[in-house]
């Protein structure tokens, strides 16, 4: 259970948050190929270093945010380590 | 024969109280402070309890909550263990592990042939031929290690559960964990202080006069803190990132175990030091004991601990228990000084040590052997924050090596000192915590929206200036000339560990996993540095080459009971579920709602509103309230079909895909008022289409103005449906003119019900019949659904459930999402050709929808009726080739239909299979094949619709 | 045959609470559980580029409490919620339709929205010297004065169910409420008291967590 700091609420459990996952452009539907909308789908890089991801304060304050989170140490950037 | 002594200036007995119990069925006494173990050794008992691969006998080893030979069962309490657990009058305490008694084991035969049960004995001996499989598990379940459980216990009602936020949590109650504490709390830090023990104080307890003094002035300070909490008989279990701490608290009114989650700023580890044992043949026999067990028996609990003694020692602690021992009346025949490399080789006895050889050649006559031979650092804790600790060759232990800010150890593990020296660095490392929680608890209170701006400046940072504590100098004293046992909860032996070596597991972490050393209910505390010495010798390393095994949460075992702890499960009641309890409804649980499943006759209700008039509450429908300018905008982009020109009061039918093109959920939406909507979705789809709604409004298109309101459990949602339904509202509605002109079907109006203003009124249904859905401020809605049923008596209106709903929807062919589809069903399964609009500029899915048009080869869902009109298949019952297993699809919904007297089912059909007319073969799960034809509506009554829109 | 009958109106209709059991005590008085279910529950919705933060002057995470009694809290960022007594709806609605007339989300010199939740949602009172211990069994967050002070404002999952809280102490006395979606109201009540049993508080039978 890691300390998300959500930018309205503040530091809060991330129980109380949804991870809607790494942050991925999404491309235009009306010229998008099929191909580039599956990237935008399904294609994640996943690395085990800092990822832009968003989270959305489901307990809190109902807000979409991103964060950059260190996945490999649970680093959150920007804040001092809790 | 009682071992009980004359009273011992230090112990924690009171003498004035007699606890009964009985131990193996006979009854004992013991006192209020005695721990289970120390009143049945104090009664004269020597043999505790079996080992568990070898039956051997065993007795006390430690006397604390690590002894590997002291679990019992308490009553219905299985793995209880004697060497913590306090003494209660009642207890009915037996032998685990024996059968069929602890004086006549047939396991015990185990020992002759114990080359079966050597390293890997698991893997090797069980594995062939595989026809026996059945036949090892019996044999191994009649020998598996434990107590019983016993499924209809009832002891207590539920576990329980706590959040805390200390700036500092202490996990151990020693001089150093006081220290910190203190120290903490007095420069403003609230803390948590975790003892594992019944009383604070650590070792201190069974000390000398001024050691015991000192902890009891430190104790009573602790508890007298305002800003400290002091837990006793509770232990720091783990430690997960951003410092999220679990605590086990026992002995509390509440429950008998309780997890507590800690949110801390810093933690403060003083765990102390763990005495491991001495690795020589015969040294798990009864009456080979450690010093501190030797010292705690003695000191605590006033218990002779043996008559003619053997001491090893090689620390100021094994010189303080030959002092002890000595005091008592003991007669100590010898004294080896590991420290002049004097040892034990190997002793002699079955049920109690008889006869002793000491590395001088010797043999005595004893009845006891105390070791001390040095200790293991409880590192945990540390490990859970990444630390990897270091060998110290010297000091013959491992030490921490990098820390995280958040994380600071005192006390044993960090080095040596007196009282004062520990104390002294408990009290320093206090201050630093409180440095850098109050740090962290200043960027809390100024981040966190509900609270007021810190009052205060947050304190500058400080360095970490602390004297570490010495390391003194201690031999490597860890295994004698012979083999013994290392694990004794696993009865892995030396040899066991040498051998392992041999067969290629030579690196720490194999040997564990392939031996089980370190795996027992003891967790590495007694064995892991033996075992770790054991290889070293083996591979012809040093220590430090050899590295350790990572301790992982839990620090010690925890029940299931409080991890689940008390069980929310919230389960959400529409304002009308009180009446249906009341008049015989059957209750069914859909997802989180509880709903009227009959009322009795499921299929006379839907009979009912075929031919007069129903009521069914739908309150679990989601509904959300859309308000602003760019409403129909959102709905153009979220429904696959179109939505710009919807007229005031007019209702229409809409379906959502995922981005991948999957049907998501569906519902009806009607416009209220020029910028004002009222949208419908599936019970269960509801949070997730209020938060895709979110997400587009904040994410995407921002510029939008649309505000969103969950308005499911405010509006109780009537349906009111059946022929004699418009008659039943116009007796209750005053405000709105419900004729079919003025009133068509797919339209809603805003109107008073039963004197209730601001209803909302649609003309919608999913029955066939003529029905009106009514959705009245729920403060109010008792009162409408029963004024409803007294207007409506003379109509035939009865309520009717959520069995009846599923007939009436069923025979008019309404797919349900979830039920009809699946995580696969792509719009054209559905049977959405004709309201998907593919020409929009965007909508959600929008190339996966154009994809899914131009595929030939997805399912489609059918109307499906089996050509035996009985028989009703079960739902999810396969659609297959003829007479082979070839699947080409499945029932996904099925029913007797009352109205036509006949089954009837939706089917997820194969393409090739999806014409009317179509005959397919569906498997029975009774293995029947029986044939059935492919509809040319979903609708089996009325495909026209001519009943609802009248 | 007609059998049309006068019908009340909605003032002689009673407003049905989700919780139909009296307020529950602590014999030491140290935790009480009411329920408040009929207190006016309106929100106002409005972004940055409206009066409504200014009109309604507390930002979120806050509160303040009005002359006439009412309680205004910032409830997320650009949403508010006013409570007030029992029956208190139209009067609010229409003195805040004066200030701003935007209703029905009408375009204009900026957006706002107001509907009364009243109905939606359920509520109850915790108070007393334990209420905060109570709470803090089955909610996460730090109550203490630091963090949570008198006025706080705060969505959080309490036993499981997600619901707006605010700490509204009475007399120098801890208190808070909570509100949730209607149909979640008994399971909250149950979940709440149940918590209080630590400090004293018995429940009857029927309402007991694991009682049924």
């Amino acid at each position: 259970m890691i300390v998300v700091p959500c930018p309205n609420c503040g530091p809060r459990n991330s129980g109380d948050l949804r991870n809607c996952g790494e942050l991925v452009p999404r491309p235009d539907p009306s010229t998008a190929s099929l191909v580039e909308w599956r990237e935008y789908l399904y294609m994640r890089k996943n690395p085990a270093d800092w990822v832009t991801e968003t989270w959305y304060c489901r307990g809190g304050c109902r807000r979409y945010f991103t964060i950059e989170r260190n996945t490999a140490t649970n680093e959150i950037r920007g804040q001092e380590a809790s | 024969m009682s071992n009980r002594l004359t009273a011992q200036p230090g112990e924690i007995i009171d003498r004035s109280t007699s606890l009964s119990f009985t131990w193996n069925g006979k009854a004992v006494t013991g006192h209020q402070g005695d721990t289970i173990a120390s009143a049945i050794a104090a009664s004269g008992v020597d043999v505790f309890g079996r080992s568990m691969k070898y039956h051997r006998k065993r007795g006390i080893l430690t006397a604390d909550h690590w002894d590997p030979n002291l679990f019992v069962q308490v009553g219905d309490e299985p793995n209880v263990r004697a060497g913590s657990r306090r003494l209660e009058a009642g207890m009915v305490v037996s032998t685990q592990n024996v059968w069929p008694s602890l004086e006549f084991d047939l396991g015990a035969a185990n020992q002759l042939v114990g080359r079966f049960l050597s390293s890997g004995f698991y893997y090797k001996t069980f594995m062939r031929p595989k026809f026996l499989w059945p036949l090892y598990q019996k044999v191994l379940k009649k020998f598996a290690p434990g107590g019983r459980i016993h499924w209809e216990t009832s002891t207590h009602d539920a576990y329980d559960k706590r959040y805390v936020h200390p700036d500092v949590l202490v996990a151990g109650g020693g001089p150093a964990g006081m220290g910190a504490a203190l120290a903490a709390a007095d420069n403003g830090a609230s803390v948590l202080l975790v003892e594992q023990y019944g009383d604070l104080g650590g070792h201190l307890l069974w000390g000398d006069d001024a050691q015991r003094a000192q902890g009891a002035d430190l104790a009573a300070a602790c508890r007298a803190h305002a800003n400290i909490e002091v837990l006793v008989d509770s232990t720091v279990t783990g430690r997960y990132d951003h410092n999220w701490i679990s605590v086990m608290q026992r002995s509390h009114d509440i429950a008998p175990e309780r997890l507590i989650k800690a949110r801390a700023g810093v933690m403060v580890v003083a765990p102390g030091l763990v005495e491991r044992p001495y690795v020589f043949a015969g040294n798990d026999t009864p009456g080979v004991i450690l010093s501190g067990a030797a010292r705690r028996l003695i000191n605590l609990w006033a218990v002779k601990p043996g008559n003619r003694a053997v001491v090893m020692s090689a620390n100021a602690d094994g010189d303080a228990a030959v002092a002890d021992l000595e005091r008592v009346g003991v007669e100590v025949v010898a004294v080896l000084d590991a420290r002049k490399g004097e040892s034990i080789v190997s002793v002699e006895g079955k049920s109690r040590v008889s006869k002793v050889a000491l590395s001088d050649g010797r043999t005595l006559n004893a009845d006891l052997v105390v070791t001390a031979t040095g200790w293991t650092a409880p590192t945990s804790l540390l490990n859970m924050a990444g630390d990897r600790p270091v060998y110290d060759a010297t000091a013959a232990r491992y030490f921490s090596n990098s820390l995280p800010s958040n994380i600071l150890a005192t006390g044993g593990i960090t080095g040596d000192g007196s009282t004062a020296e520990l104390e002294a660095h408990g009290r320093a490392t206090g201050v630093l915590a409180a440095n850098r929680a109050l740090r962290r608890r200043h960027d809390r209170v100024a981040q966190t929206a509900r609270s007021n701006d810190p009052a205060w400046d947050k304190p500058a940072e400080m360095a970490d200036s602390r004297t570490p504590l010495n390391r003194v100098p201690h031999p490597e004293c860890y295994r004698s000339t012979t083999h013994g046992m290392v694990d004794f909860s696993e009865d892995v032996s030396s040899k066991d560990l040498i051998q392992a070596s041999k067969e290629g597991f030579d690196s720490i972490e194999l040997m564990k996993r392939y031996t089980t050393v370190t795996m027992g209910p003891s967790q590495g505390k007694l064995e892991t540095v033996n075992a770790a010495a054991v290889l070293a010798e083996a591979n012809q390393v040093s220590m430090a080459e050899i590295g350790t095994t990572v301790w992982r949460p839990p620090f010690a075992p925890i029940t299931l009971g409080a991890l689940a702890g008390r069980i929310h499960e919230p389960v959400r009641r529409s304002a009308l579920q009180d009446w249906h309890d009341a008049h015989g409804a059957a209750p069914l649980l859909a997802g989180q709602w509880v709903r009227p499943d009959h009322y009795g006759d499921p299929m006379g209700e839907a009979d009912n509103v075929r031919n007069n008039v129903g009521l069914i509450d739908v309150t679990p429908l989601g509904k959300l309230d859309l308000r602003g300018p760019d409403v129909s905008k959102l709905l153009e982009l979220v429904y696959v079909n179109k939505w710009s020109k919807l007229d005031i009061g007019r209702v229409r039918y809409g379906t959502m895909v995922a981005e991948d093109g999957v049907v998501s959920d569906d519902g009806v939406t009607g416009r209220l008022g020029e910028y004002h909507w009222l949208m419908t979705c599936t019970s269960s789809g509801a949070g997730a289409v209020w938060e895709m709604l979110e997400d587009w409004l904040q994410t995407y298109r921002p510029e939008w103005q649309v505000h969103v309101t969950a308005v499911t459990g405010g509006l109780t949602s009537i349906n009111v449906a059946g022929p004699h339904s418009r008659t039943l509202l116009e007796r209750i509605v005053e405000d709105v003119d419900l004729s079919a002109d003025a009133f068509p079907y797919f339209s809603v109006r805003q109107g008073t019900v039963a004197g209730v203003s601001d209803c909302i009124i649609w003309r919608i249904g999913f029955t066939g019949e003529l029905s009106y859905e009514v959705h009245v401020p729920s403060g109010h809605a008792l009162h409408v659904w029963e004024e409803l049923l007294a207007q409506g008596e003379d109509l035939g209106c009865r309520p009717f459930g959520v069995e009846a709903q599923r007939i009436l929807r069923l025979e008019k062919g309404h797919y349900i999402v979830g039920q009809d589809t699946d995580g696969l069903s792509k719009a054209p399964t559905a049977g959405l050709g004709g309201l998907v609009k593919l020409d929009k500029p965007d909508t959600i899915g929008l190339p996966e929808l154009k994809a899914a048009y131009e595929r030939t080869d997805l399912p489609i869902l059918v109307g499906v009726q089996t050509d035996d009109p009985e028989i009703v298949p079960e739902e999810a019952a396969q659609i297959v080739d003829g007479g082979s297993n070839t699947i080409l699809g499945r029932i996904t919904s099925s029913r007797m239909s009352p109205t036509l007297g006949r089954s009837v089912c939706l089917a997820q059909v194969d393409p090739s299979l999806a014409a009317a007319g179509s005959s397919i073969t569906v498997l029975l799960a009774d293995g029947r094949r029986v044939t059935a034809t492919v509809q040319e509506h979903h609708a089996h009554v009325d495909p026209e619709g001519a009943r609802q829109r009248v | 045959m007609s059998i049309r009958k006068e019908h009340g109106n909605v003032s002689e209709t009673t407003f049905n609470s989700p919780v139909d059991i009296g307020p529950l005590s602590a014999p030491d008085g140290s935790v009480t559980v009411a329920d408040a279910a009929s207190t006016t529950k309106v929100q106002i919705r409005g972004g940055a580029d409206t009066g409504a933060a200014a009109e309604l002057g507390v930002g979120y995470g806050r509160s303040q409490r009005r002359a006439d009694g009412a309680l205004v809290c910032g409830t997320r960022p650009d949403e508010w919620t006013i409570y007030a007594g029992a029956g208190q709806a139209s009067a609010i609605t229409a003195a805040l339709s004066e200030v701003f007339g935007h209703f029905q989300g009408e375009p204009g010199e900026g957006f706002v929205t107001v509907i009364d939740i009243t109905h939606g949602r359920a509520m109850l009172r915790i108070s007393g010297s334990n209420a905060t211990a109570a709470l803090n069994k089955i909610c996460n967050l730090d109550l203490s004065d630091e963090l949570t002070p008198d006025g706080a404002v705060f969505s959080a999952s309490v036993g499981n169910v997600g619901c707006d809280l605010v700490r509204d102490d009475e007399g120098g006395q801890t208190s808070f409420l909570i509100g949730c979606e209607r149909s979640f109201g008994k399971f909250l009540f149950i979940a709440v008291a149940d918590a209080c049993t630590e400090f004293g508080l018995s429940v009857p039978h029927g309402w007991e967590l694991h009682g049924h």
